[in-house]
């Protein structure tokens, strides 16, 4: 067990990292423990920084919120909708697969992992809605980046670099992020029974018309069953397509996708605004692998390759569901299942895209890489970025990559 | 021209001259190297022309295994490599440095895929911003950012700078549009950042890359991805009384939850010159004109028309008018777009300055322009990217008149100082360059800049890439130039600034 220490403000972040940068102490940073991902690694040291939690400034007429990293992405949530404004990445609450209960985790957290939702292809991933940060660097020095207002060429862009960078970096202590509009509407087109290979076909046609989806995602029969929606038929495949904006606006475009979509006109339906948002937070929230004991992996390809992506492994009979209108598919494989993980990797590599592990039991987040980056040059040259930030490697050392 | 401290010059590079543009020939065929006067003077200087600084010698690789030789060569000789795309920059990051190799990139100027089915275009960076929705826009699809000088500049600059454009706050800037890169470093190595797919894994090297001012890497290959065209899009015209009703109306809009694609406040100054100059038909009696364009579907952007008039009327607008077919919705942005050239015709010299601000203290920051005009005894008129908070004065001077350059520039550095100091920043699409250098300091302290300088030290372990660009040399915290436009003499006159 590593020794926990939980600040509770930044000067006492940078003592403690100073103290462990002289005597080259590695620590764990953690935000709320709520995602045990990325590769095992073990400190004799432990920073947790659920207490620096807080919402520093909201002005909804500027459109950002700036909070303390270890603020509950639920509570930043909630004071959003008091105006009736959201985070448009959509986080995903991500207890759900985890520990098969809400847990949203802190939003430094969510930073970390760069984790996005469902209408990630429409309104850009969380790292494209951060626009700012100060945190602690592996040296104990407070430095910060970019600002409140969305044009800012200031300097590098070192929010991004932040984001998604698991904590090697820097420890996080405070996030401004930029927040928009909740939409009035929502609607969702479901086409059941049709194979994943048309339902690409589909996503495509709709990304070809004025319509602006945001949300498409597609469910086989076999991972449906979780589902609790009336107007929902779980025993076909579905092929999903989300419209959100003002009502009028919405009812107009589902029209439109009927016309355009008149060969299924059999297999459609509409899921009515209420049922919408429980399906589409089921589908951000990884519902179909709640408290999965398996191994749930998370896929990136260009979209046209996914169809042969997936034919590949039709033997296989996947536990799997794709998501942002093709670019992302979510799978589940025994956890061991060495060969087939292996082979999915491959596949992927060989299609342009890449696999990272989201959820393992310990012995493959061992055993098997978390990360899919196989170019040699960017791991120097990302270990060269770890060092410049943290040169005795002491921030979460081995989290994303073993020196890194 | 102004004087600026720049990295010290390694002579014994220069006495290698000769030998340098020799080998250079090996690398690429040899017209593509530039070692003439006559012919390296177009490249002295980009779109900030107060600063003008001959290159060593100019070379225009064709190909990325031509650009990694060059680099390769430059970096085991110690040779400083400046970029350059279309030369449309208004910081002067592709200002030359004397003792250095410049590296164009106007060679890489095709088009090499467009992939409708996962809705992107892969192309090499010499190509110019309007030459990529031009290549899609048969189906109906464009590239979202939209930076004023579109026409001429390069998608490769656009990435350096992150550029930005009007539709900035609905639509996102560069770096929210960009798929991939391929770069070669400083050190020669190849790498490709991103790709087709969404997204990539471990450190995010494409938002680095993007905005980094030419001082990371050269691009060689970009993909940018592609969106289909709105279904409507139409625009009000709106004219206050106060500067205050047009700000209060920009923020009711925002907090009523409509993002409108742009929004755009011109100041009385502004008003009288853009339409003096465009004939755009402005209302004359009023203290501010807004315009906000709206886009959608044909019932959603009527529903949208119809919430911000309302919101215009509670904020007292004296003037309203909406555009009723593109024609009318052109012309209401006319005189924006004319903004640069018509205080040209108003004033030998002008600075063109580029903060960007929390749009609710627009007010307070305009009452603080005009006491710093009379302070510094120079007219300014204003114009403000509203949606997402960019403001751009334009100072008015005259440079045969001794000591008004160094005054005007004395007062954009003091608009600059408030804008950071109301919460806002530097630059907001035009990029820090040499131009805003030396005003870091009023944003970041020395550990911030120390870190952005290690990074730069792990992409460029020399600094050998565009080295005296962006973080100011010493750590000197001064007073830096601006955009100086003398007599029109504006370089690329004919692109639209705005």
């Amino acid at each position: 067990m590593s020794e926990i220490y939980s600040p509770s403000s930044e000067s006492e972040v940078v003592d403690f990292i100073k103290n462990c940068n002289s005597g080259e102490i590695p620590i764990e940073i953690l935000g709320h423990n709520s995602k045990p991902i990325g590769r095992l690694i073990q400190c004799s040291k432990s920073l947790h920084l659920k207490n620096l939690n807080g919402i520093i400034e909201y002005f909804p007429e500027e459109l950002y919120i700036k909070v303390k990293a270890g603020t509950s992405l639920s509570i930043i949530e909630v004071e959003l909708d008091k105006k009736n404004q959201e985070l448009s990445f959509e986080p995903s609450d991500m207890g759900f697969l985890y520990s098969g209960k809400s847990n949203k985790g802190s939003i430094g957290g969510a930073v970390a992992c760069n984790l996005s939702g469902s209408r990630r292809f429409k309104a850009g991933a969380l790292r494209d809605h951060i626009l700012g940060f100060q945190g602690v660097n592996g040296k104990g020095e407070i430095i910060k980046s970019g600002g409140t207002v969305v044009k800012n060429v200031t300097g590098y862009d070192v929010s991004k670099l932040i984001t998604g960078s698991y904590g090697t970096l820097v420890a996080l202590t405070e996030i401004v992020l930029k927040v928009q509009p909740k939409n009035e509407e929502t609607q969702t087109l479901l086409i059941h029974n049709i194979n994943l290979k048309r339902a690409l076909n589909i996503f495509s046609k709709a990304m070809h018309t004025s319509v602006e989806i945001s949300g498409a995602c597609f469910y086989p029969a076999k991972v449906l069953n979780f589902f609790k929606l009336n107007d929902l038929d779980t025993s076909t495949s579905i092929t999903a397509i989300r419209l959100e904006g003002p009502r009028i606006s919405v009812l107009e475009r589902i029209n439109t996708l009927k016309k355009v979509f008149d060969e299924y006109k059999k297999t459609i339906s509409v899921l009515e605004h209420y049922q919408s948002k429980i399906f589409w937070k089921d589908t951000t929230d990884l519902q179909f692998f709640n408290n999965s004991l398996q191994v749930v992996l998370k896929i990136i390809l260009p979209p046209i390759h996914t169809d042969q992506f997936l034919n590949k492994f039709e033997n296989e009979e996947l536990k799997y569901v794709v998501d942002w209108a093709g670019n992302l598919i979510w799978v589940e494989i025994p956890e061991n299942d060495s060969v087939l993980f292996r082979q999915l990797r491959n596949e992927a590599i060989k299609l342009g895209g890449h696999m990272t592990i989201i959820k393992a039991p310990n012995h493959v987040r061992i055993k098997e890489e978390f990360l899919t980056t196989i170019d040699e040059n960017i791991k120097v040259l990302s270990l060269k970025i770890k060092e410049s930030f943290d040169p005795k490697k002491i921030l979460n050392p081995g989290k994303m990559y073993s020196g890194a | 021209m102004s004087t600026l401290a720049m990295p010290q010059i390694d002579q014994s590079v220069l006495n290698s001259r000769e030998k340098i543009v020799r080998d250079l020939k090996r690398f690429t065929n040899p017209i593509n190297v530039i070692a003439d006067v006559e012919g390296i003077v177009p490249y002295e200087t980009d779109a900030l022309t107060a600063y003008k600084q001959k290159p060593m010698a100019v070379v225009l690789p064709e190909s990325t295994a031509e650009v990694s030789d060059i680099l390769k060569y430059c970096h085991k000789h110690n040779i400083k490599v400046v970029p350059r795309g279309a030369g449309t920059g208004l910081s002067g990051g592709a200002l030359p440095l004397a003792d250095c190799v410049l590296l164009g990139l106007s060679k890489f100027n095709k088009i090499l895929e467009i992939d409708f089915e996962n809705r992107c275009v892969v192309t090499q960076p010499g190509v110019t911003n309007l030459s990529l929705t031009k290549a899609v826009e048969h189906n109906g699809f464009y590239y979202a950012p939209d930076p004023s000088s579109q026409i001429a500049c390069s998608i490769g600059g656009n990435i350096a700078e992150n550029s930005g454009g009007v539709h900035s706050l609905k639509y996102g800037t560069t770096t929210n549009n960009v798929l991939g890169v391929e770069v070669v470093l400083m050190d020669g190595t190849v790498m490709r950042f991103g790709g087709k797919k969404l997204e990539s894994e471990g450190y995010d090297l494409l938002g680095i890359i993007t905005g980094s001012e030419g001082l990371l890497g050269i691009l060689t290959e970009v993909t940018v991805k592609i969106l289909k065209k709105p279904q409507s899009v139409k625009a009000l015209l709106l004219g206050f009384q106060s500067i205050e009703n047009a700000g209060q109306c920009v923020s009711d809009i925002i907090s009523g939850g409509i993002i409108p694609g742009g929004m755009e406040v011109m100041d009385k100054p502004l008003i009288k010159a853009t339409d003096d100059y465009s004939k755009a038909g402005y209302p004359r009696d009023v203290e501010a004109i807004l315009i906000v364009e709206l886009d959608g579907t044909e019932s959603e952007v009527n529903v949208l028309i119809k919430k911000v008039e309302e919101i215009a009327k509670k904020n007292k607008a004296t003037y309203l008018r909406i555009s009723k077919n593109d024609e009318e919705r052109l012309r209401f942005w006319l005189g924006r777009k004319a903004a640069f050239p018509a205080i040209g015709d108003m004033s030998p010299d002008y600075l063109c300055m580029d903060g960007t601000i929390p749009r609710k203290k627009l007010p307070e920051v305009l009452r603080e322009i005009t006491k710093l005009s009379q302070k510094h005894g120079l007219r300014v008129a204003n114009c403000f990217h509203a949606g997402d908070g960019n403001l751009h004065p334009l100072i008015m001077f005259d440079s045969n008149i001794k000591s008004e350059l160094k005054r005007a520039e004395k007062f954009g550095a003091d608009i600059l100082k408030y804008c950071v100091k109301v919460g806002g920043v530097l630059t907001g699409e035009h990029g820090v360059g040499v131009e805003k250098r030396d005003l870091m300091c009023e944003m970041f302290n020395d550990e911030d800049i120390q870190q952005q300088l290690n990074i730069k030290q792990a992409f460029d372990d020399k600094s050998l890439l565009n080295p005296g660009k962006v973080y100011p040399v010493l750590h000197r915290c001064a007073e830096g130039g601006k955009m100086h436009v003398h007599k029109g003499d504006i370089k690329f006159k004919d692109i639209p600034r705005f």
